[in-house]
């Protein structure tokens, strides 16, 4: 079901209880939520949780919001806070095993296998890289968000992210050449 | 190499750059630069070529299933209201709070008369952040307040019924509502109760050109039905549900 008007309206309608708005904002971005959560995590089972709380905080967050960004923008900003914050209480390194957890009764979860075990030598250099790096490689070069937007969703400044991001890929170039020559 | 020539090699890769003169003067006179433009490149691609992580449909569905039941469970975390949705709430408590007040002072009823302004005011300042979150928050196209109306005004007629002992001494004041219904001219363009066969009843009582402006839900639910000609005479009737019967006109 579709549910018409722009997305701070949504939002707005949210506030004033409507659900069919609530699951349109969530239709329109849980994909690139969970990715982004995915990513920044590592592991399929935390990033799902993320996901959830992180539309939890939309839902008892919507009257915050002020327009001052893109509600896409906000999101993604609730993601990534979200995901640090699941790191910060797990206080070890994301685990780099993908699908375990996959239902074997879902019919698409072999699909879902298959296409996050495309790249793992790139899943495994992405983990290796320090946090900061690699949520603004993320979110500029996998998620393919603006430089601008990306230092929106991080808190920090363009330039800040920009340096993140170049060496980032620097890192993961490093990272990547080692596991070649093993 | 310094950070400057990375940033500007970097951008050049991801073609972010609008003037990529000096970039590309730069990769073409140094060997560590055009190394690094390189790996810039290589990286980019193999991001690129990397597949979207999506969740399956039935991830999706655990996912919507899970949230609503952690929304429902959690009643009292409903989406924060704003300031101004606040203030407007406030304001419908406090004016049908001084309505409730205005007719009561009228005489119509005994005792009760304080308790029931006090119990309308909590009830009007709590309605919003209440029970389930998709539930008590009002309707769905936003009008809260006219549902704030009706609950209030119940809430407050309740009490004084309690307190004047039940059914049997009920001292319901259909003149002083119809009298107030009269004065603020109720929108008589909008029924209310549709969902009652409030339509059939009225017909069978010979009120079909009769509206629902309001209505008083006790052990029963009285209608406040008026003419729906807004030049007929503003007769106010009361109809009692689900009896459908007519014990008041004035």
């Amino acid at each position: 079901m579709t549910v018409p008007g722009n997305e701070a309206e949504l939002l707005t309608r949210v506030v004033s209880g409507d659900r069919d708005a609530f699951d349109a904002v969530m239709r329109n971005h849980e994909d690139r939520v969970f990715s982004v959560c995915l990513r920044i995590l590592g592991d399929r089972e935390k990033a799902l949780d993320a996901t959830q709380d992180t539309f939890l905080t939309v839902f008892r967050k919507a009257g915050q919001f002020q327009g001052r960004s893109a509600v896409g923008t906000w999101i993604y900003r609730i993601a990534v806070n979200t995901c640090y914050d699941q790191l910060r209480r797990a206080q070890r390194r994301p685990s780099e095993s993908l699908p375990e957890h996959v239902d074997p009764s879902d019919p698409s979860a072999e699909e879902a296998i298959e296409s996050a075990a495309l790249r793992p030598e790139i899943e495994a250099a992405l983990a290796e890289l320090p946090p900061d790096f690699r949520n603004a490689v993320v979110l500029s070069d996998l998620e393919g968000l603006s430089l601008p937007e990306a230092a929106e969703i991080l808190g920090v400044p363009i330039g800040t992210v920009k340096s993140r991001v170049f060496r980032g890929r620097r890192l993961l170039a490093k990272h990547l050449g080692n596991q070649n020559d093993q | 190499m310094h950070d400057h020539p990375l940033d500007l090699i970097a951008a050049l890769a991801d073609g972010s750059l609008s003037d990529e003169g000096e970039a590309r003067a730069l990769v073409e006179s140094c060997p560590e630069c055009r190394e690094e433009y390189r790996t810039q490149i290589e990286v980019i691609g193999w991001l690129a070529a990397t597949p979207a992580a999506e969740m399956t449909d039935l991830e999706k569905a655990a996912l919507h299933r899970d949230l609503w039941t952690e929304l429902r469970n959690q009643p009292g975390k409903s989406p924060a209201t704003p300031w101004w949705q606040r203030l407007v709430y406030v304001a419908a408590g406090l004016f049908v709070t001084v309505g409730l007040v205005s007719v009561l002072n009228n005489g119509a009823l005994n005792g009760g008369a304080d308790s029931g302004a006090a119990t309308t005011a909590a009830g009007a300042l709590d309605a919003p952040t209440e029970g389930d979150p998709f539930v008590a928050q009002g309707s769905d196209d936003g009008e809260s307040a006219p549902e704030f109306t009706t609950e209030t005004t119940a809430a407050a007629t309740e009490t004084t019924a309690a307190a004047s002992g039940g059914e049997e001494s009920l001292a319901i004041p259909f003149a002083e509502l119809a009298e107030e219904a009269r004065s603020n001219q109720a929108d008589r363009s909008a029924t209310q109760g549709t969902d009652r066969d409030v339509a059939a009843c009225l017909a069978r009582v010979a009120l079909d050109e009769h509206v629902v402006v309001d209505e008083i839900d006790l052990d029963q639910i009285y209608l406040l039905v008026m003419p729906e000609d807004p030049e007929a005479e503003p007769i106010v009737t009361f109809v009692v549900l689900p009896r459908c019967e007519i014990v008041y006109v004035g």
